[in-house]
Parts: structure tokens; C-alpha cells; sequence
């Protein structure tokens, strides 16, 4: 018998154990010694003079960071529920199909491909303007340049939006038509449809899609560094100049770490969710 | 055009003209039309794929249709949107929201009418005591048993007071025993408050208790429309006989005295015999003598047990028919089928290359 019990449990660690090994060796033993390396001075000792030095160079990029991600995370929320409302509502089925078509293209677009399309499309001399002056809409000496905390928001929400879009889409598609059409039914335009009715059910999807995003966008570096590589700059963009020019492993380690936090507070976030749904 | 014709002299409440559905080059429905009284119920009853639930949801709003119109109360409602018809349908699955409770779901057309909160508590109150679900409104949908959802389902459908009640198949996802309950609740619900209501089904049972009148659909049109009792015993067409349940069919002789035969029992006409399984007799003895009844003589080839009884499977010259007796008889038995004059229903015969059945009267 307990031969019969103590096999299949070997059976399930030999399964996982590459999985486990790869997670170990690749991911948690490089985290843990980032870890240590912030914590440590140059006798080997326990210290907290880099992060004292992280913030001392760094809040306003910490606030900075934090203030982009976030802005970038709700206008990509918005953005997301307007695409997949339309996607799961609309009446045109033109419109739909192209919609659905187009939406997905940035997905396929690498984060540096799309820092370079917006330096091009956001300068002073770039599209943007180009087609703002050649419809009347601005005066050529009004024309500014968006290479700024504004590219780097809308690089994101270009780059990411259609992400969330694709997981709410389907979380919507995958509703019963006839919760739709019941509220319809009792009055509710398409509108409310969406907010009463539809949002409520998958709002733990776009949660996901949008704890994800967040986490994505606190660890890009080449869009604040092709866009707007001066201060106030991302974190990002710290870690790196630490590296590169003082390879001054200890703070960028710092840094990291208090990346690590905000990215944990989304991920509280997730976590909270995902244990009231199981409670539910 | 006749029954268009009467319905532009004396429209009804909700009144259908010509209506025609396709879903690309499938036509759907093919000018239907139908009208119904005020306070009236009727059930639009007919197979799978027959375009009922297409009618019914056209009326509602969510089919828009190639041609022809749809008025309530005299107003054009063919091309307005669901949200603004008035009418309020009951689905199938109840399609209850999940993340409100039952309370919420009742208050939500309510809502939308920009009702107070204390109006809208006052309503749903009304509600849950009507539908005898009181002290439900703050439980969560998803722990009602499939009778309560269809309850609340129903108190969502009427507290907006709607022009129209439209019903799909509301009760298909019921227990046998909690159908029969809420069917017979559902009728005297629906005459209680009288409201106007549209019932989609393919059960002729839930058709015949619960309507005022029944329209047989076949095919995307309306073949027959009537009173419950008429359409049970007066089909006027093959099909509509099959549906209510006279689905023994076999093609007889009928002499000039109006006498029948089975085929080619003697000179007469050939015509298609109707009759249910319950109205006939099985006969073991000496073959009976016919008089006005009509006899087919075979041999018993299976008998199932019903409960109440036997149904048999009987091999005749012209077909296998069935029939109900109380005692047990062997297979293999010779018995004669004895179907009473007035229970046989008669129609054309059926053209050997078609199957579709024509809209006739019964020659009796």
C-alpha cells in the first residue's frame, strides 16, 4: 500500500523538477542574490546606504516611475473596455470586424520598435504635428514636441492596450449573449449594457490584464530611454546608467528592488482578487 | 393575404403582417402572419429549427427582419431597437445576472426607467410577494434552484409592467415534476394581471394548458392558428395532426359512403389516415366486423411498457401503427387495430415524392 502511495508523489517531483530547477537557477537565485547585493557594503557587511543613495538621487524617478505606470495603466484600461465593449456590442459588423483586425497589430511590435515608431511619430517635426499644421488645427510655431512623459504614456498605452483588449474580448465573448440581451431587453442602452452588465463579469479579467500590463511597463527600459532619457526618467533608465557608467551594482540592485515593491503592490492586488474569486 | 387582410379591418394588440426573416439566403420565416388580443396568450408551438424563437425574438427586437411589420397597440415597433419596444422576454436559461442579487435583478428595468430607490424597494417588494418569494431580494441568484431563478426571472420580466410578455422556452430546463407546477402558477398568473403574452414551445402539453390559443409553425410559417381544443382535434393538416399527437399515419380506402378500408381493402378513394395511439383498440380475437369503424388487421411486432398499460407495435399491410392496450400480449399475436369513425382524422394522401404537408382541411 504504501509503495502504491509514495510512487505516484516521486513521480509528480520527477515531473516538475526541471520546471523547478529552471525557476530556481534562472530566476529565484539571481533575485535573491540582487537582493543580497543591495544589502551589502564593500566589507561584506549588512548596510542601507544604497537605498539611502537610491533615494537620494532617485525619488522624484521613483514618483516619476510610479505616476507614468499608473496614468499609462487606467488609460489603458479605458481604452480596453471601449475596444472589447465595441468588439462585444456593436451592431456594425464592418466596423467590428476591422476593429478587430486592426486592434491586434501592436501586439506583433517589439517595446524598441515602438519607441522609435513614436520618436518619429511624437518630435516636433514628426507626424503628429505634421498632420495637426496640414488640417489647420495648430500653428506651425505652436508645434511641440511630446518626447516627453507624454510619449513614453502613449508608447505604452499603444503598446499594451490592445493586450488587455485581447483578454477582455474574450472574457466578454465568452458571456452568455442572453444576460446581454435581457438587459436590452428591460430598457438598458448599449452603453449601460457594457458598464451594468458586462464589466461586472469580467472585471476580473481586466484586473489580470491590467496587474500584467503594469508589471510590464515598470521593467521597459528602451521606450523612456529612446523617448525621454532625461530627468525625472523612469527607474528603468537609472538601473541602466548605474550599470553602464559607475557599474555600481549595488544601487541599480536598490533600485531594483523598489521596482520589485511597486510591482509586488500590483501583484497584492492580483492576489486579493484571485482569493476572493476562490472564496466565491 | 386572408389573414392579412383581417388583420388591416381589425388589428389586433400586437399585430404581425408579412414578416419575413433570413438569416442570408435562409429564409427563416416566410410572411408570417399573426395577430393577438390584448390579454391574450398565445403559444407559437412547432419543432426545433421551425423559426419560432426567430418570431418571437423579432418581436423583441433582437432579428431585424427583411420585410414586413410589427405593431403593438398600433404603433410600428418593426424598426426600433429592444431597449425602447416595452417588452420584456424571458429567456431559456432565465439569464440572470450572476452579480446581482435578486432584488437587483428585479429593480434593473426599473433602474433604467429612472424609478427612486424607494419606489423601486416598494416594486420589487410586489414582486417577491407575487411570486411567492418573499424575503429573497438580498440572496444571490446563484443559489436559487432552478424554479426560484425561473420565479425571478418572470418578476424581472413583469415589474416594468411591459406591453408584452415574451417567453422562450421558459421551462425546458425544469424538472418534470416543478414544470407542471409552474405551469399551471404561470397561467393563472398571467390571466390574474392579463397581461399580453407570447409563448415559445415544442411541447404541445405546455401549449395546451397554458395558452388561449396556439399557432402551429412549420417551416417558417404558421399553418394553423386556434383555440387549443380546435388545433387537438381539428388539425387541419397532416403535420399539424403528427404534432398534436395523432402520429399514427397510414393511407386508407374511403368508399362513397364515407365508409373506410384499409388499403386496397375495396373500390374508393385513397387518403391519408391520422389517429393517436390512445384512441384506437387492440383486438386479439375474431377479427371485428368494420361498420363505420376503421380495422386494420397485423400482427403484434413489440409491446412497451408504459405504466398505466401496453403500447404496441403493430405490423398492417399498409404500415406499423401503434396503439395502447391495458393487458399483456405476446409478440407475434395477429390482432386487429379498431380505430373509432369519429377519432380517424383524414387528409390528402402525401405525394410519393415529397414530404412536405399541405395546409387542407380534414375530409371529417
Amino acid at each position: 500500500m504504501n509503495g502504491q502511495t509514495s510512487a505516484p508523489r516521486w513521480h509528480g517531483l520527477a515531473l516538475a523538477a526541471p520546471a523547478l530547477t529552471v525557476v530556481g537557477v534562472f530566476f529565484i537565485a539571481p533575485l535573491a542574490m540582487s537582493a543580497v547585493v543591495a544589502f551589502r557594503d564593500k566589507a561584506g557587511g549588512f548596510t542601507l546606504e544604497h537605498f539611502s543613495k537610491a533615494f537620494d538621487l532617485y525619488t522624484t524617478d521613483l514618483l516619476f516611475t510610479l505616476a507614468i505606470v499608473l496614468l499609462s495603466t487606467v488609460l489603458i484600461g479605458v481604452l480596453a473596455i471601449a475596444i472589447a465593449g465595441y468588439l462585444t456590442l456593436g451592431e456594425n459588423p464592418r466596423a467590428v470586424a476591422l476593429l478587430r483586425w486592426l486592434y491586434r497589430w501592436p501586439l506583433f511590435i517589439p517595446f524598441v520598435v515602438a519607441g522609435q515608431v513614436m520618436r518619429t511619430f511624437l518630435a516636433k517635426n514628426g507626424m503628429l504635428n505634421h498632420v495637426l499644421i496640414g488640417t489647420g488645427l495648430i500653428e506651425p510655431l505652436s508645434a511641440q514636441s511630446l518626447l516627453d512623459w507624454r510619449g513614453i504614456v502613449v508608447a505604452f498605452v499603444w503598446k499594451q492596450a490592445p493586450f488587455v483588449t485581447l483578454l477582455l474580448a474574450g472574457a466578454m465573448a465568452s458571456l452568455e449573449s442572453q444576460h446581454i440581451e435581457a438587459a436590452r431587453n428591460l430598457g438598458a442602452r448599449r452603453v449601460r449594457v457594457l458598464l451594468d452588465i458586462v464589466l461586472p463579469q469580467v472585471r476580473g479579467t481586466l484586473l489580470v490584464g491590467l496587474v500584467l500590463s503594469f508589471v510590464t511597463m515598470l521593467s521597459v527600459l528602451s521606450v523612456p530611454l529612446m523617448i525621454n532619457p532625461n530627468s525625472p526618467t523612469m527607474v528603468t533608465v537609472d538601473v541602466a546608467y548605474r550599470i553602464n557608467t559607475f557599474a555600481d551594482y549595488a544601487v541599480a540592485n536598490a533600485l531594483c528592488l523598489l521596482s520589485l515593491l511597486l510591482a509586488a503592490g500590483g501583484a497584492w492586488f492580483y492576489l486579493r482578487h484571485a482569493a476572493s474569486k476562490a472564496v466565491t | 393575404m386572408i389573414a392579412t387582410d383581417r388583420l388591416k379591418a381589425n388589428p389586433s394588440y400586437l399585430s404581425i403582417e408579412a414578416l419575413t426573416v433570413a438569416y442570408g439566403a435562409t429564409r427563416v420565416l416566410d410572411r408570417v402572419s399573426l395577430g393577438v388580443e390584448r390579454g391574450e396568450m398565445i403559444a407559437l408551438l412547432g419543432s426545433s429549427g421551425c423559426g419560432k424563437t426567430t418570431l418571437l425574438r423579432a418581436i423583441a427586437g433582437f432579428v431585424r427582419p427583411e420585410s414586413g411589420t410589427i405593431r403593438v397597440g398600433g404603433k410600428d415597433i418593426t424598426h426600433l431597437p429592444p431597449e425602447a419596444r416595452e417588452t420584456a422576454m424571458m429567456f431559456q436559461s432565465y439569464a440572470l445576472w450572476p452579480h446581482m442579487n435578486v432584488a437587483d435583478n428585479i429593480a434593473y428595468g426599473l433602474r433604467m426607467r429612472g424609478w427612486t430607490k424607494a419606489a423601486m424597494a416598494a416594486r420589487v417588494a410586489d414582486m417577491l410577494k407575487l411570486l411567492q418569494l418573499d424575503g429573497f431580494g438580498p440572496r444571490p441568484v446563484t443559489q436559487l434552484s432552478g424554479g426560484q431563478r425561473q420565479r425571478v426571472a418572470l418578476g424581472r420580466a413583469l415589474a416594468i409592467d411591459p406591453h408584452l410578455l415574451l417567453l422562450d422556452e421558459p421551462m425546458s430546463n425544469l424538472d418534470y415534476k416543478v414544470r407542471l407546477e409552474l405551469r399551471h402558477e404561470l397561467r393563472a398568473l398571467q390571466q390574474r394581471i392579463s397581461i399580453t403574452a407570447v409563448y415559445v414551445t415544442h411541447d404541445r402539453e405546455e401549449a395546451l394548458t397554458l395558452s388561449d390559443r396556439i399557432a402551429v409553425i412549420d417551416a417558417g410559417r404558421i399553418v394553423q392558428v386556434g383555440a387549443p381544443e380546435e388545433i387537438f382535434h381539428r388539425p387541419t393538416s397532416a403535420f399539424v395532426a403528427g404534432f398534436m399527437g395523432a402520429d399514427n399515419a397510414i393511407d386508407v380506402t374511403q368508399r362513397d359512403d364515407g365508409t373506410l378500408l384499409a388499403a386496397g381493402g375495396g373500390p374508393g378513394a385513397r387518403v391519408r389516415a391520422h389517429f393517436r395511439s390512445d384512441s384506437a383498440r387492440l383486438e386479439t380475437g375474431s377479427t371485428p366486423s368494420s361498420g363505420p369503424d376503421l380495422v386494420l388487421s397485423g400482427t403484434i411486432e413489440q409491446a412497451v411498457y408504459i405504466g398505466q398499460g401496453y403500447r404496441y407495435r403493430v405490423r398492417t399491410p399498409g404500415g406499423d401503427v401503434w396503439v395502447h392496450a391495458p393487458d399483456r400480449v405476446p409478440e407475434g399475436t395477429p390482432a386487429c387495430v379498431v380505430v373509432p369513425r369519429q377519432a380517424v382524422l383524414l387528409f390528402p394522401p402525401e405525394p410519393p415524392d415529397s414530404a412536405t404537408t399541405s395546409a387542407m382541411r380534414p375530409a371529417a
